[in-house]
């Protein structure tokens, strides 16, 4: 029986997971949310692009990470001609509200923005979502020896972040 | 001493059970490997139990409802065939004069020598072309938010081929599977100086509307069936 659940079911049933690896990306909660909405609207318009039996949550993983790294790159090329970010820019707090965030969430948050963005994708696929190193390297075309090494750094850095 | 890659494949569980014994071996044996693998442990739970916070706070509302399908696109056919029938007696002669007196009158305008044309002409019939075929090929009434074609309704015609009404930028139609093409079996131009918002509006063409009631053969398909029409390759 290979009965699958209807698109938006199955969409609905991902949103706290892909929520969860919008905070590991973006800089603050409302910025998570943002990337979020803005991947669901993308899921949707291109529901036809997604061949049914085939993971929906890599598929939905892959637009969200193309949706991050695109903001990341337009708003570095604005940033270049534009005052230095504030200091609230660089930590993983959102001094504007949005969702409160635990004082932990708010420290591992702001870990993972001190990791340059090709550690902190592999990282956030790997020890938080929970995706094998291969899983993780189809999701970002990369060989998964680059996936690998990436991860060495990336868990390095963090340790001396956060601790043990 | 073991490679970093290695070590840390080994603690995430990626290393084949050959390659694992050996690399536990090498860190049971070694203090340092033993207190790097604990502390690396212990950062990964901390990580994830923060980040895992999210999985059980609600989803703001803003996210969740547009999670859920957008409702199609109804058109109430039924109730404007009840209206149409009175006003049009002779209905399917008078809907074929006007479709082909239609696609006459328009095809000067709709069919300029560029590439974001609607339709084309080929063997002197009349097909879609580009951007609307990629729509009519593709897309579902159920589940369209902006694009900028709009699909209404999906049925089969006398003759048994799929036809599927649209609405695109200055025109509305109706385009009927041939082969491996939309043959476009009537093409509406929007009315003057209403092009841009043509599209945003709620009425279906009367001409259009006459077309699909001369040429449907029972009921429109509903969302389930016109999915199924797709992934059939609309055969």
């Amino acid at each position: 029986m290979d009965r699958h659940l209807p698109f938006e079911d199955e969409l609905t049933a991902l949103l706290p997971r892909l929520r969860r690896f919008a905070h590991a990306l973006a800089r603050s909660p409302s910025d998570a949310d943002d990337l979020t909405q803005m991947t669901v609207e993308r899921a949707i318009r291109s529901r036809s692009q997604w061949q049914p039996g085939t993971r929906l949550d890599s598929w939905l993983y892959r637009i969200m990470r193309n949706i991050w790294i695109d903001t990341v790159r337009s708003r570095a090329r604005k940033e270049k001609f534009e005052a230095p970010p504030e200091e609230a820019d660089s930590i993983g707090v959102d001094p504007t509200g949005g969702m409160e965030a635990s004082m932990d969430l708010q420290r591992v948050m702001a870990a993972m923005q001190r990791l340059p963005e090709e550690q902190r994708e592999v990282v956030a696929l790997i020890l938080i979502e929970g995706f094998g190193y291969r899983e993780a390297a189809e999701m970002l075309d990369l060989p998964i020896g680059t996936v690998s090494s990436r991860l060495v750094r990336g868990r390095a850095a963090l340790l001396a972040l956060v601790g043990a | 001493m073991v490679k970093d890659e290695t070590f840390f494949a080994w603690l995430d569980g990626e290393l084949d059970a050959e390659e694992a014994a050996r690399v536990e071996a090498e860190v049971a044996g070694d203090p340092k490997l033993r207190e790097l693998a604990a502390q690396h442990r212990s950062m990964q739970a901390r990580m994830k139990s923060a980040f895992d916070t999210i999985l059980d706070a609600p989803v703001p509302e803003s996210i969740s409802t547009i999670a859920r399908k957008p409702e199609p696109q109804v058109i109430d056919f039924a109730a404007r065939r009840a209206l149409a029938r009175p006003a049009w007696p002779s209905l399917p002669q008078w809907a074929a004069m006007a479709a082909t007196l239609a696609v006459g009158i328009v095809v000067g305008t709709m069919v300029p020598q560029r590439s974001s044309a609607p339709v084309e002409v080929s063997g002197g019939k009349l097909y879609a072309a580009a951007a609307l075929a990629r729509s009519l090929d593709t897309q579902l009434a159920s589940a369209q938010s902006n694009e900028a074609d709009r699909i209404g309704m999906t049925f089969r015609d006398q003759a048994g081929s799929i036809c599927r009404s649209f609405t695109e930028a200055r025109s509305s139609g109706l385009a009927c599977r041939s082969g491996d093409r939309w043959q476009v079996r009537g093409l509406f131009a929007a009315p003057e100086g209403q092009a841009g918002a043509y599209r945003m509006a709620a009425g279906m063409d009367p001409n259009l509307a006459a077309l699909i009631d001369s040429t449907i053969s029972g009921e429109p398909f509903d969302a389930a069936g016109e999915k199924a029409a797709r992934d059939k390759g609309w055969r």
